[in-house]
C-alpha cells in the first residue's frame, strides 16, 4: 500500500467524517491535541532543562525522567491519537503540505533520539551538566521546538 | 476613554497594523504563544499533580514549587509579552469575541488562585511538605489550577473559531 493509499483511506473513515462534518468536532480534537502538548511539553521540558542544569538540580536527570513518565507517555497517546483524528478530517490537505511532512519527519527523529541517545545522556551520572547532557537537552529541545513550529505552519503554508 | 474605543485605537495604530499584516510577524509571534503553553502550564502542570499527591510523591512539595515555578513564571512572561502583540494586532477583532473574553476571565482567576494558595495552605507546608499526603487545600488548588489553565487554553483556541 503506498502512503497516498493510506491517506485516501484515512479520509474516508467514520470517524473522520464525523468529526469533519460536526460543527464543532474539529476544534474539539485541536482543543485536546493542545491540551495534550502542554503536558508533554511540560514533561520533556523539566527533562532536558535538567539535563541543561536548569530546575530540579538536586534530582539526577534519570529520576526526574522517570518521575515524570507516566505524563509523558499518557500524553503523547493523547497527542498521537488526537493529530491522526485531526489528519483523518484533512488528509490530502496534509498529503500535500510540506509543512506537514516536515513536522512527521522531526516528529520521526525527536521519537528516535528521545528513546537512544537522549535516553543514554538521561542515564549517564553523575556529572550535572556535562558537555554531553547539555548537548542531548539542546538537542531535543530543538527537535521538539521543530515539531511545534512545523505543525503550526500546516496552517499557514 | 471606553475600553472598545482603546481598543479600536490599538487596531488602527501603525504598530498593531504592522504585525497583524505581516506575513512573518504575526504567524511567528502566534507560533511562539502556541509553544509557550508548554513552558507555562506544562510546568505549573507537575507542580498542581505534586499539590494533588500523584505526581513526584518522593520530593518534598517546597521543592517542587521553588525549583519548577520559576519556569512557570518564564512561561507567563513569554505569554503575556507574545499574548499582548497579538492582541494589539487583532485587538477591535478581540473585543467582541466571546471566547477571548473567556480566555482573560479565566487567566485572571488562574493568577488569583496561587495568590490565595501561598497565602493560607501554604503557609503550613513544613507540616506535609515530604508527606505522599497532601492537605485538602493544596489539593483544591491543584484542581483549580488544572481545570482553570485548561480553560485558558480552550478558550483561546476557541478564539479562533469566534472571529469575524
Amino acid at each position: 500500500m503506498r502512503a497516498v493509499d493510506l491517506f485516501q483511506w484515512l479520509g474516508h473513515t467514520a470517524i473522520g467524517l464525523v468529526i469533519r462534518h460536526s460543527k464543532w468536532g474539529v476544534a474539539l480534537t485541536e482543543m485536546v491535541h493542545l491540551l495534550a502538548l502542554a503536558a508533554l511539553g511540560g514533561s520533556i521540558l523539566i527533562v532536558d532543562l535538567r539535563l541543561l542544569g536548569v530546575g530540579l538540580r538536586r534530582q539526577s536527570a534519570l529520576r526526574v525522567k522517570r518521575e515524570v513518565a507516566p505524563i509523558f507517555w499518557g500524553s503523547l497517546f493523547v497527542i498521537l491519537v488526537s493529530g491522526v483524528l485531526i489528519l483523518s478530517t484533512e488528509p490530502m490537505k496534509c498529503y500535500h503540505s510540506e509543512a506537514f511532512r516536515a513536522k512527521m519527519l522531526l516528529l520521526f527523529l525527536a521519537l528516535l533520539f528521545h528513546f537512544t541517545l537522549h535516553s543514554k545522556a538521561v542515564k549517564a551520572e553523575p556529572a550535572i551538566a556535562s558537555v554531553w547532557s547539555r548537548s542531548a537537552g539542546a538537542f531535543s529541545l530543538a527537535l521538539w521546538l521543530g515539531v511545534g513550529l512545523a505543525g503550526r505552519a500546516i496552517g499557514f503554508l | 476613554m471606553h475600553l472598545m474605543q482603546l481598543c479600536q485605537w490599538l487596531y488602527d495604530s501603525h504598530f498593531g497594523t504592522v504585525i497583524r499584516e505581516s506575513q512573518f510577524a504575526f504567524p511567528l509571534i502566534e507560533s511562539v504563544h502556541v509553544l509557550g503553553i508548554a513552558l507555562l502550564v506544562g510546568t505549573v502542570l507537575l507542580v498542581d499533580l505534586r499539590l494533588l499527591g500523584v505526581l513526584m510523591e518522593e520530593e518534598p512539595v517546597s521543592e517542587v514549587v521553588s525549583r519548577v515555578l520559576p519556569l512557570t513564571w518564564c512561561g507567563f512572561v513569554v505569554q503575556v509579552l507574545s499574548g499582548v502583540l497579538l492582541f494589539w494586532a487583532k485587538a477591535a477583532q478581540y473585543y467582541e469575541n466571546p471566547a477571548f473574553r473567556w480566555k482573560v476571565a479565566l487567566l485572571l482567576v488562574a493568577g488569583l488562585n496561587p495568590l490565595v494558595f501561598h497565602s493560607t495552605v501554604y503557609r503550613g507546608v513544613s507540616a506535609w511538605n515530604e508527606k505522599h499526603t497532601t492537605p485538602i487545600g493544596a489539593k483544591i488548588a491543584g484542581i483549580l489550577s488544572l481545570t482553570l489553565w485548561s480553560g485558558v487554553i480552550i478558550a483561546g483556541r476557541a478564539t479562533a473559531y469566534f472571529g469575524k
